[in-house]
């Protein structure tokens, strides 16, 4: 059994979160907007979830244009 | 003689799928799981399936599921049902595709967080209902259709309403679930124990 790896994205508002979200699909980048997971905060907030083999260039398509806080694994 | 299956080790959702692979096979199966996840969810799955469940917990931190068919077991051990705690039937009701009032771009951040967010819980929802906008969450084409799939294989009922999809013209859209009508949607809603409309 495979299993994926990934990342996710977190942001200091939910409006940057929207934003980053925009702009991947208009890239057509794939992820999938899903709520902090509770490991890594107890926030009400979203992120946004890759593939980890991914990071490198989200990680490009959003410099400069959406601020976010962290890129880091889902799991650990 | 069970059929065994070592769901040790496994990520979710594969001991409930394998578990369910292996009742439509056998009458009798032993589960061995290693996270209380796992047994919770393989014993929801048993219990939905109208098995018997003996649950023996091991010194390796393992634990056994013993789980027999009902019909099965009466015939076999002659004795009482020894039926387990019906939890009820939980219905989840989506409605739109959207959560809450007020703002829309919002509630559709907040309706696919809330479907993702549902197979994550240790008590998974027997059914799900989509009707008016709501079916658009179960188009193929939809973000969440991914942990509709997910919800689907652990044996959730999907019941997505036939007027909403005509009504949208996004039948040939739909794959997941199935397509349901008003007696169905209103006899479950009616019958459930728990109804859930985010």
């Amino acid at each position: 059994m495979t299993e994926v790896n990934y990342s996710v994205i977190l942001f200091l508002s939910v409006s940057h979160a929207l934003k980053a979200e925009r702009l991947l699909k208009q890239e057509s980048q794939a992820f999938k907007l899903i709520p902090v997971p509770r490991h890594i905060s107890s926030d009400c907030g979203v992120c946004i979830r890759i593939d980890s083999s991914l990071e490198a260039s989200v990680e490009k398509i959003l410099t400069g244009s959406v601020p976010f806080s962290e890129i880091r694994p889902l799991n650990d | 003689m069970a059929e065994t299956v070592n769901a040790a080790g496994l990520p979710c959702p594969e001991p409930v799928i394998r578990t369910r692979k292996a009742l439509q096979q056998h009458d009798a199966v032993d589960v061995i799981v290693d996270n209380e996840t796992a047994l919770e969810n393989v014993k929801r799955l048993a219990e939905k399936e109208g098995c018997i469940i003996d649950i023996t917990s091991q010194s390796d931190g393992t634990w056994i599921l013993s789980l027999t068919k009902k019909g099965v077991a009466k015939e076999v051990k002659g004795k009482a049902e020894n039926t387990p705690s019906a939890q009820g039937q939980t219905v989840v009701v989506i409605s739109e595709d959207r959560m809450g009032r007020g703002n829309d771009e919002l509630g559709y951040v907040l309706i696919r967080g809330f479907i993702h967010t549902l197979l994550e819980l240790d008590r998974l929802p027997d059914t799900l209902i989509f009707y008016n906008t709501g079916v658009k969450l179960a188009a193929d084409d939809s973000e969440v259709i991914e942990d509709l799939k997910k919800m689907e294989s652990l044996g959730i009922e999907l019941l997505i309403c036939g007027t909403c999809i005509n009504y949208f013209k996004i039948t040939e859209k739909i794959s997941t679930g199935i397509v349901s009508n008003m007696f169905d949607i209103a006899s479950k809603m009616t019958g459930a124990d728990k109804l859930v409309m985010p």
